[in-house]
């Protein structure tokens, strides 16, 4: 998508970008009047719940961990030439392989036990990138597929996990007995409840640029994504990188599936996940494929996400409307960009 | 468990009528993709066609509106991503998961829209099953195959049609050029830009009746997850037919005739927990598909803008 555009920099990059969150704004007004709100009433109430007050803060940093974590494995994908629909299904791995840690290391200081956790989801989610990863670089096989069916393979784990073998019997529901104390992740802004996890979203976020900027390995990377034959050609072991890329595309969602665990809800449920990794992707490409752009994408995306579940309790605004809104404002800025491109 | 459940006519039965969407879906996808328009909103649009019918069956009470709607809501979506690929050029698979998105969220929010809140979900008629004459008669195959309901012809008589479409007339060779060579295409005088535009539209007024067919033929109900896959399924079943219908359709009922076999298996089996036959079709088709990349050539220009001013 970034192919033929010319770069345009500072303000005149930036109008699009507004256009299109005016419209989206516009499209999530329209919606609320048509369940017959109040619609200017109703964008304000998006914004106070988001940023008005500390416990909405609170909410959208917590948001923003899934989302960016989710949004930088989906960027990692892109940058070497794949697309990783399957972040949700990371996600549940992730949250699996955390949850079963947690179990197993309830009688350990949480100083062994929280980053028993942590590792626990990445490799979790690391795994459930393998086979994706193997299949595109030993068959050819194309990785879109193979993500998108393990999204189906990981809820049916959860599901059969959540009611069977970890199901908690006194909630009467699909959700797993709550993890041990010294399993949880600390406050950051415990007044707020807003958990650590978002530091760690951030970290990886520098983590994920150093890596594609300064490191061999992510100039490796780069190079398969933007021209996989030039890069055999120099030397890149192209069918390796690509693997590793979403091995590591698996880890850091695999991450958020640890951190949605150990930081907010304390189980495994069904429902961890509602369309994170979908949401991860209008994020990547918004972002245009950079680990930094990706940041104040998230949080615009947590903080909608945060506003339209207070429209669900006021107006009845069902969740999903929210990718109404987010999918409206990735369409508009692409058709700008497409209409400067046709002229 | 006996071995006779595998090869029991009543499977074979469920698992005809199981294929439906995704013979209408591939079938859909394959006119796209043979044009050249890579479409990966599929899913999306299944999950709008069968949201579409459901409500305006509903609303209606009329079964015919209700797949009216839903191939207008294909035609639709698929419009606005030929537009997309073919006038701004834009990367095809960005715009058709954006798109995917949007038709998750519209199908829902359009179902909370018209029927609201309630305690129980409303439910449509489902089609009856029709014996064919004569044919109906014939031993195991007339009951397989003859006693189904009206898409399950439909979609027989959509596959013979789309093949006949695509190697036996003018119009096919020339969307199969436009899909292979664009410049070729171009140069001998064919509306590349048009007969993309076309393809997609009437590909996508099948993937939209192709979501019609779940609330109409399988549950009654429209539900977020309704689609369950079926519309990536569709996608891969095109490389599995080598961009031809009717190979995908061979694809849809080997898969479909898994799906059905873990319902059987589901209701006669306590040994397995039911999660984990549930995940068999989705591991089946990462399996078939490794078998399905083997030599797999698709169009030459799939997913490829074409640009008439550009150098090659």
């Amino acid at each position: 998508m970034t192919t033929g555009a010319a770069p345009r920099g500072g303000w005149q990059a930036a109008w699009p970008y507004a256009g299109a969150l005016a419209i989206a704004l516009a499209v999530l007004a329209g919606l609320v009047a048509a369940l017959g709100g109040n619609a200017s009433e109703a964008l304000a109430g998006v914004f106070r719940a988001a940023f008005g007050t500390g416990a909405g803060l609170g909410q959208t940093l917590n948001k923003t961990t899934p989302l960016l974590l989710g949004s930088l494995a989906v960027v990692l994908g892109l940058r070497a030439g794949v697309f990783n629909i399957g972040v949700d299904g990371q996600i549940y791995a992730g949250a699996v392989a955390a949850t079963g840690a947690a179990f197993l290391l309830a009688d350990v200081p949480r100083a062994v036990a929280l980053p028993g956790v942590l590792l626990a989801g990445l490799a979790g989610g690391a795994a459930w990138g393998l086979l994706p990863g193997l299949l595109r670089a030993r068959m050819g096989v194309n990785e879109i597929f193979v993500t998108v069916m393990l999204n189906f393979v990981a809820l049916f784990l959860v599901e059969y996990l959540s009611t069977g073998p970890w199901n908690d019997p006194t909630a009467g529901e699909a959700i797993t007995r709550a993890i041990p104390p010294q399993a949880t992740l600390p406050w950051l802004f415990a007044r707020a409840g807003a958990h650590a996890g978002v530091l760690l979203a951030l970290a990886a976020a520098g983590g994920v640029w150093l890596l594609l900027y300064r490191t061999v390995f992510g100039y490796e990377l780069r190079a398969t994504g933007d021209n996989p034959s030039a890069a055999l050609v120099g030397g890149v072991p192209v069918a390796r990188v690509v693997a590793v890329a979403l091995v590591a595309s698996g880890a850091l969602a695999g991450l958020a599936g640890a951190v949605e665990v150990s930081g907010f809800h304390y189980r495994l449920i069904l429902g961890l996940s509602p369309g994170y990794g979908m949401m991860a992707i209008l994020i990547a490409v918004l972002s245009r494929r950079h680990p930094l752009l990706a940041v104040p994408a998230a949080l615009g995306f947590a903080a909608l996400l945060v506003g339209t579940d207070s429209l669900q309790r006021s107006v009845g605004l069902p969740a999903s409307a929210v990718f109404v809104v987010q999918a409206a404002l990735l369409l508009v800025l692409l058709a700008v960009e497409g209409v400067r491109r046709a002229r | 468990m006996s071995w006779e459940l595998f090869a029991d006519p009543s499977l074979f039965r469920l698992a005809v009528a199981m294929a439906v969407p995704l013979v209408l879906a591939s079938a859909g996808e394959v006119l796209m993709e043979r044009g050249g328009i890579l479409n990966v909103a599929v899913e999306g649009m299944v999950t709008l066609g069968a949201a579409a019918a459901f409500l305006a069956g509903f609303a209606t009470g009329s079964t015919w509106v209700g797949f009216t709607a839903a191939a207008a809501a294909g035609v639709l979506v698929a419009s606005v991503l030929a537009h997309y690929a073919v006038v701004w050029r834009q990367e095809q698979v960005t715009v058709g998961l954006t798109l995917y998105v949007l038709c998750l969220g519209l199908a829902s929010l359009l179902y909370r829209v018209v029927v609201g809140v309630r305690l129980s979900p409303p439910r449509v008629e489902t089609l009856q099953p029709v014996s064919l004459p004569v044919l109906s008669q014939v031993p195991v195959l007339g009951e397989v195959l003859f006693r189904q309901h009206a898409l399950v012809y439909l979609s027989a008589a959509v596959v013979a049609a789309a093949h006949v479409l695509l190697f036996r007339t003018a119009l096919g060779l020339r969307l199969r050029s436009v899909g292979e060579n664009p410049v070729a295409a171009d140069t001998v005088g064919v509306d590349v830009f048009r007969l993309r535009r076309a393809a997609a539209a009437a590909g996508g007024a099948l993937v939209g009746l192709a979501g019609a067919s779940l609330p109409f033929t399988l549950t009654g109900t429209f539900t977020e997850g309704i689609a369950g896959g079926r519309g990536w399924i569709a996608l891969m079943l095109v490389i599995f037919g080598r961009w031809t219908p009717a190979g995908a359709a061979g694809g849809a009922l080997l898969f479909a005739y898994v799906e059905a076999l873990q319902f059987k298996l589901a209701m006669t089996s306590r040994a397995v927990p039911p999660q984990f036959l549930q995940m068999l079709p989705y591991l089946f088709a990462v399996a078939v598909l490794v078998r399905a990349y083997r030599g797999a050539q698709a169009p030459g220009a799939l997913g490829k803008p074409y640009h008439r001013e550009a150098r090659a």
